[in-house]
């Protein structure tokens, strides 16, 4: 390039004139790998453009290690999606009840006690005659709706309905309600007196 | 012209070029955007807004809320919480002991002095946050090595960063957020709070609109003007209106009058209620507080 550079420019004085020079290969070259790692990497600490990794996360693998997979908010999610496919059509996706078809949960005494004993009998069951729910008095039949359900879905549905709508008792866990259902002998509806007969 | 194809081609390339990277990637990459399903649960999201907040969302461009609010959180990390719900048969002393012999670990042994600190004064309450860990696998150790002896912990994801801690959000926003949008508002200047998530803090229309009319009757350091031009100082007629709002000391109205405000005002408030982007999604992770505990 130099020495085309000198021999275009006049030393004898006249105009210099620019004549046609090609960049040296090796800029183009290292330009392009440049260009090409630079990209790579780009694409590679943003998840290959996938459009569900935002920073801080880099990559799908680990936005996959960071989902939360169980503990109580699942189990909660599960069970509210148990409850209003099963439970909800009675007793109101809000937990009030219908007047007619099934007592309120939300602030019930038979939900927020302090076991749950008493209450996993019901759906394992079912219970019928004069039942008084939060000071009414109710005379329904309630057939064993939670009796095929799986333990750890029953244990999700009764964990919801002990922490939503401002009740506040304690969880339940799959291992509980396998301990109630072992211990339970063979299904026949409950009635108030009966439940009030066992343990809380 | 000598050049005029080079040219044309060399502005073909560059336009084309911007264009691929502003219009095309963008759209191929988010342009099938729809509903999703919450994480772990089966709400979608986002809902589209009422007519009321859609109507709000033109009352906030009109007024220019977005010159001093944001309504975008961001987030700089990720963090495991392991939190302890049962400690089983054991006692908390033996607990502590359990946990100190823990921190000879070389995985654990950076958190130690933080671990001796978060337990020092701690008599046996539940549930308790023990550690706080950006790597996931040491959170997953600690879990495990609890679990070993019988003891129960939740490992919690959380989002961090200022925002955050500013109680702004639960996590980053995402595209998801403002799907049904037009125009996305996101704001560059902070002079007022991050309004992305307004919606779970205010929940209150009156207090919201109370705040429009004289925020400094709400918060007495707030610099916000007041938007008194979206509401009407009128004499009570027969009854006072339902709408008017409670008003005391300095900020009241003459007696015998009442400030309502005006529809603009209500849809301004409407969209504000409806600012919610707290729902944890797959792409913004997060393990929402739980309402049993």
């Amino acid at each position: 390039m130099s020495d085309e550079n000198k021999s275009s420019s006049n030393p004898s004085g006249g105009e210099p004139t620019a004549t046609r020079s090609t960049a040296p290969m090796w800029i183009i070259v290292t330009t392009l790998v440049l260009l090409f790692v630079g990209g790579y990497y780009f694409d590679q600490h943003s998840g290959w453009f996938n459009k569900k990794v935002y920073a801080p996360y880099s990559s799908a693998e680990q936005l996959e290690a960071f989902q939360p997979k169980s503990g109580e908010a699942a189990a909660l999610a599960r069970g509210k999606v148990v409850y209003e496919s099963v439970c909800g059509i009675c007793h109101g996706a809000d937990g009030m009840g219908k007047p007619g078809q099934a007592p309120l949960l939300a602030g019930s005494e038979w939900v927020t006690a302090k076991g749950f004993n008493r209450l996993a009998h019901i759906p394992l069951m079912g219970v019928g005659g004069p039942l008084k729910v939060a000071g009414k008095d109710w005379n329904m039949n309630m057939a064993a709706m939670g009796a095929a359900l799986p333990d750890d879905d029953l244990a999700a549905v009764l964990t919801y309905i002990r922490g939503a709508w401002g009740n506040k008792a304690s969880p339940v866990t799959g291992e509980d309600i396998k301990k109630i259902r072992a211990n339970m002998g063979s299904p026949k509806a409950m009635t108030g007196d009966m439940l009030m007969a066992m343990p809380e | 012209m000598k050049t005029g194809v080079s040219v044309f081609i060399a502005a073909f390339a560059a336009l084309g070029a911007s264009w691929c990277g502003f219009v095309l990637a963008p759209s191929l990459q988010l342009g099938g955007a729809g509903q999703q399903t919450v994480l772990n649960g089966s709400d979608s999201y986002p809902i589209q807004r009422t007519g009321d907040a859609t109507l709000g969302a033109q009352v906030y461009r009109a007024n220019g809320c977005v010159a001093c609010h944001t309504e975008q959180v961001r987030q700089t990390g990720v963090a495991c919480e392991v939190t302890l719900t049962s400690l089983g048969v054991h006692k908390p002393a033996d607990f502590v002991d359990y946990v100190r012999s823990l921190s000879v670990l070389p995985k654990l042994a950076p958190y130690t002095n933080a671990l001796n600190a978060s337990l020092k004064d701690w008599t046996g309450e539940l549930p308790k946050t023990l550690m706080t860990s950006s790597d996931k696998e040491i959170a997953t150790e600690m879990a495990d090595r609890l679990k070993a002896i019988g003891i129960k912990s939740e490992t919690r994801i959380v989002a961090t960063g200022a925002d955050i801690a500013r109680g702004w959000g639960l996590r980053q926003s995402v595209a998801a957020d403002y799907l049904y949008d037009q125009p996305v508002q996101l704001g560059s200047l902070r002079a007022g709070p991050d309004l992305a998530n307004i919606g779970t803090r205010v929940l209150d229309a009156k207090l919201q609109l109370q705040h429009l009319y004289a925020p400094k009757s709400v918060l007495k350091d707030s610099t916000m003007p007041p938007f008194r031009y979206l509401f009407e100082v009128r004499k009570i007629g027969s009854a006072p209106s339902p709408d008017a709002l409670t008003l005391a000391g300095e900020f009241a109205p003459p007696a015998g009058f009442e400030v309502v405000p005006t529809t603009d005002a209500k849809h301004l408030a409407a969209y504000l209620l409806s600012l919610k982007s707290d729902a944890p999604l797959y792409e913004a992770p997060f393990t929402p507080v739980t309402a049993a505990k």
